[in-house]
């Protein structure tokens, strides 16, 4: 369970507001978050793993407060970006998995097999040993996913996971995502994905414009983005 | 572009079952040994051996033929002077030990997987241990291997672009945006280093990383205090129709609301916060 407990950002530098005191309780098994860019989608689920440290307020996970006990909640919770080359450090597919797993499985021979058994699972068995540079955006992703996913998370938060990716790659990755056994806590601009979640929050202007069922959801927000798209053209 | 990183398979051959402290140690003892020996016919010697010995590996044909095939036309040209002398012995010296080096370095690239060499770094590192944790410097290592392809990527991205604009001559238009990309990449990294929560591992104690991580906490409660002090109590990005912030514990509704009465709402709460 993750609990936002007036939780806010405000840029050290500038004092722009980012994310407004924030009050949430997440608890459903896919929750998806829509919003204009800039809104403070990422702000707010970066807050969950502390990467983002709140300005005020908290945020538990498991009921660990993140700001006290970051790399406990780290463990519990894998997250994916919009870019997958960021988040891909080795040379090949399996050391890459391998490097996320040398906290946990200390024998090479052990990380190893383990490392392979995650990349079949994910469907990239075969592409083990090839240059990370050598594989496709969706491939890249996929990657990424397994390196997360190797360390067993119980929460997986995916940052606009299929922005940079075709339509066939977008709907292999997202079905993968959904199937997982996890929570599974998805920004998107992917208002089809946003749909099939159990919750949609729509995040706007640094707050929680809308918390609820996707289909009104996502009504809300095409109101939000139209309205304010007719509102400049009329200025 | 060329890119020797991601040369490494695994495969059966006796290179690759020798530990990378010997591949490494045969790699400067070699490069010590042609570059101190003045002899051409040594130096054909030890550059044959060591294209055998990178043959043996079996690399990626692609790749090599191509480096091995840029280190000889750079070969050439360091030995075009000697060349022009008339002093082919030294020239091919030269050539040779260029050759030799590359085609080593390359069969120790081939037959070391980047996880054998971290290994070998933090062995190294480890009379450091007092300064930085013999891992760490490992992993310095290899995130400095991955962010060389990525810089000369960017690099040729901004180089295109500056070109697309009429700028080819400018090496502002370069130099900038390859720096300010590169900082960006820099701190992605970094960001996804964290989540992925790789070097945490290495922290000395969970007293220890609970205590910064207590520190942190605190530095960021006096920023809001100093901010909210500085900015007064509007917040500034609150613009647009936007609904009422969730109330505490409970969850949010979405319901409808004009403009301005979002926005008293909004600021209706900071106003509170920061009466005296």
């Amino acid at each position: 369970m993750i609990e936002f407990k007036g939780a806010s950002v405000i840029a050290p530098d500038t004092g722009v507001t980012i994310l407004q005191p924030t009050t949430l309780t997440l608890t459903e098994r896919h929750i998806s978050i829509v919003g204009a860019n800039g809104g403070g989608k990422s702000t707010l689920v970066r807050l969950i793993n502390g990467l983002i440290p709140p300005t005020e307020g908290s945020v538990e996970v498991d009921g660990m407060d993140v700001a006290k006990h970051g790399a406990e909640v780290r463990r519990r919770v894998g997250f994916l970006f919009t870019d997958p080359s960021a988040q891909l450090i080795m040379p090949t597919a399996v050391e890459d998995v391998m490097l996320s797993l040398r906290r946990s499985i200390k024998d090479k021979t052990q990380r190893t097999k383990a490392a392979l058994d995650a990349l079949e699972e994910i469907g990239l068995g075969d592409r083990a040993d090839v240059s990370v540079s050598a594989l496709s955006g969706g491939q890249r992703q996929l990657l990424a996913m397994a390196g997360v996913l190797a360390v067993t998370p119980s929460v997986i938060i995916a940052d606009e996971p299929t922005t940079l990716l075709d339509l066939r790659w977008r709907a292999h990755v997202g079905a993968l995502l959904r199937s997982l056994p996890v929570q599974l806590i998805e920004c998107t601009h992917d208002l089809d994905s946003a749909s099939r979640a159990e919750r949609t929050l729509v995040v706007d202007n640094g707050q929680i414009a809308y918390d609820g069922a996707p289909a009104e959801a996502i009504q809300r927000y095409r109101d939000l983005m139209f309205g304010r798209t007719s509102r400049r053209d009329q200025q | 572009m060329i890119s020797t990183l991601g040369l490494f398979r695994p495969r059966d051959t006796p290179l690759h079952k020798a530990p990378a402290w010997f591949k490494v140690t045969l790699l400067v003892v070699t490069t010590m040994v042609v570059l101190v020996s003045s002899d051409a016919v040594t130096s054909i010697g030890i550059m044959c051996a060591s294209l055998l010995l990178l043959a043996s590996t079996m690399p990626p044909a692609k790749v090599t033929a191509l480096t091995l095939l840029g280190t000889f036309v750079v070969g050439a040209l360091s030995s075009a002077l000697f060349m022009w002398r008339g002093d082919w012995w030294r020239a091919a010296d030269v050539c040779a030990d260029l050759i030799a080096i590359v085609s080593l370095a390359l069969a120790v690239s081939s037959s070391t997987s980047m996880a054998a060499m971290l290994d070998f770094v933090a062995t190294l590192a480890r009379p450091l241990k007092a300064i930085l944790p013999p891992d760490t410097i490992g992993l310095m290592f290899a995130i400095m291997l991955r962010a060389l392809p990525e810089v000369a990527q960017i690099y040729a991205e901004s180089r295109q672009a500056a070109r697309a604009r009429g700028l080819d001559r400018s090496l502002r238009a370069v130099i900038f945006p390859t720096t300010t990309r590169t900082v960006g990449f820099a701190l992605d990294l970094g960001q996804a280093i964290h989540a992925r929560g790789i070097g945490e591992e290495w922290d000395a104690t969970d007293e220890v990383r609970s205590k910064r991580e207590q520190r942190r906490a605190k530095k960021a409660a006096k920023t809001a205090q100093r901010l909210r002090g500085r900015s007064g109590s509007a917040p500034k990005r609150t613009t647009g129709t936007v609904a009422p912030p969730a109330a505490p514990g409970s969850r949010t509704t979405g319901a409808e609301m004009s403009r301005e009465e979002a926005f008293d709402k909004l600021t209706a709460p900071r106003r509170d916060a920061t009466a005296p």
